[in-house]
């Protein structure tokens, strides 16, 4: 049985149909890169998996039923920590308020999966005072700290600075090496080549190709996933 | 210069007793008015946000009814048309204190509520994604994260109308509420010295709003969060509508 699944899903906004009918799954521990132009329906496919948004028509579904609160994690492009608390309040809010632990045990775990993404020193302090990729690494250690089944990340690393993307990849691949099953909406073709089961190519609101790295990139069959490498490579 | 100052009567005045408590009257009742007004005004202000038509039509009404009246007209009704509408009023409970606390809540919660509401609208709407992401109620959103980002937003408008209002208060004379103004109106007019009269109520004013601006910016480092508590940038003044207080 695939782990994450989305079956034929419609969504539109007003006048504007972002998704016609997309299928596609991930089984276990396989990693999958959407590329594709902005407007294409990637964000909109993520945000539909995770039930952030609900679809139209057409089915989402974690191991065969519809996901829990907090069961498929997200990490956005603009990390979206909350300004408020700590990095540890931030990755600890989860835990008190979905998954009722007390405090002092959910600090524990928080402080744990901080010091996995490595901002454990960071612990202490707000959001504000910290870089682009520390953020962001944080924000991953507030979803995985939740025991997802499946991590999505939507475009990770293209709010940070050059120097800082490299950081966040490296957490993301030590993931996938971990068995990790996640979908990943970036332009990072590197990472796409390193590190995914197979890359899809996302064009107005369709699924319009799907290989493995290697293929994907030599060879890609549609003219409109030429036409797109070429100005991203 | 001056023609006459009596300096004896001006301290005395300060020291004396209604003055006393015509200032801690009108302090009472701005507290308690701003307090009440900001808990209702904080629904009004989910009202208007709400996605049901039918609520947000009633908190628009809400608003509209409290702001387009002139608040003199809104003490007088509370105070002398209630209680012949509802002999409930009647009772030796509605005191002038409980009239002009009902009359200046429901005034000022129009006005709150606009500020509220604009101080939710302020907060960034990734933070609501990121809580219905990590699985979170509405209203464990709401409370944990829109809500105390939004304060910082408030508190400044916040003191003004809590200046606004403590003058308001000289109003609630007009329904015979013992407050600093009426207390100084009196001596004013048993000794016929009104410039030490009314400089040493002005004194008290200057000295409440005075002792407010010292909370209002503790309150606004406590809202700020980077761990020092320093301020580090100032939050952008928040797209508050621009409010007359002039024809309340």
């Amino acid at each position: 049985m695939s782990m994450l699944r989305a079956d034929n899903v419609h969504k539109r906004y007003d006048d504007v149909e972002v998704l016609r009918g997309v299928t596609f799954e991930v089984e276990p521990g396989q990693v999958k890169v959407l590329i594709g132009p902005s407007g294409s329906g990637k964000s909109t496919l993520l945000r539909c998996l995770c039930l952030l948004e609900e679809p139209d028509s057409g089915d989402v579904s974690l191991e065969g039923r519809r996901p829990g609160r907090g069961e498929v994690g997200m990490v956005f492009q603009r990390f979206n920590l909350f300004q408020n608390m700590t990095a540890v309040e931030n990755v600890m809010s989860g835990l008190v308020a979905v998954r009722g632990l007390s405090k002092a045990e959910a600090r524990e775990q928080a402080v744990e999966f901080l010091q996995r993404v490595g901002v454990a020193d960071k612990a202490a302090q707000y959001p504000d005072e910290l870089s682009g990729g520390q953020q962001q690494r944080v924000a991953i250690a507030r979803a995985l700290v939740m025991r997802p089944k499946a991590m999505l990340f939507d475009e990770p690393t293209s709010a940070l600075d050059v120097e800082l993307v490299r950081e966040v990849l490296d957490v993301m691949e030590s993931l996938a090496r971990e068995g990790m099953t996640m979908v990943v909406v970036s332009h990072e073709l590197r990472f796409a080549h390193h590190v995914a089961s197979s890359v899809l190519m996302m064009d107005a609101g369709r699924i319009v190709e799907e290989a493995p790295p290697d293929e994907f990139f030599a060879s890609p069959k549609e003219e409109r996933t030429k036409r797109f490498l070429s100005l991203v490579e | 210069m001056l023609a006459s100052f009596d300096t004896h009567l001006f301290w005395e005045a300060l020291s004396s007793s209604p003055y006393w408590r015509g200032a801690l009257t009108a302090l009472e009742l701005t507290a308690a008015s701003l307090t009440t007004a900001v808990v209702i005004g904080f629904f009004v202000a989910l009202g208007v946000l709400s996605a049901r038509r039918s609520v947000r039509s009633l908190s628009w009404i809400y608003n509209w009814l409290f702001r387009a009246t002139p608040t003199l007209l809104q003490l007088y009704f509370i105070w002398y048309a209630l209680p012949q509408l509802w002999p409930g009023f009647a009772g030796s409970w509605f005191t002038p204190f409980m009239a002009a606390w009902i009359a200046l809540s429901l005034n000022e919660a129009a006005y709150m509520s606009e500020i509220i509401r604009s101080g939710l609208l302020s907060v960034d709407a990734g933070q609501e994604l990121a809580g219905r992401a990590l699985g979170m109620t509405r209203r464990q959103i709401l409370r944990k994260v829109i809500v105390p980002q939004a304060v910082r937003i408030v508190i400044p408008p916040t003191g003004n109308e809590f200046i606004t209002l403590l003058k308001l208060t000289s109003l609630a004379s007009v329904i015979s509420l013992q407050e600093l103004l009426t207390a100084a109106g009196n001596l004013a007019t048993a000794t016929f010295l009104y410039p030490e009269t009314y400089l040493s109520a002005l004194v008290y004013y200057l000295a409440i709003v005075s002792v407010l601006m010292v909370i209002q910016a503790r309150l606004e480092k406590r809202f700020t969060w980077t761990s020092g508590g320093r301020r580090r940038r100032r939050v952008g003044a928040p797209a508050v509508p621009a409010i007359s207080h002039d024809a309340r």
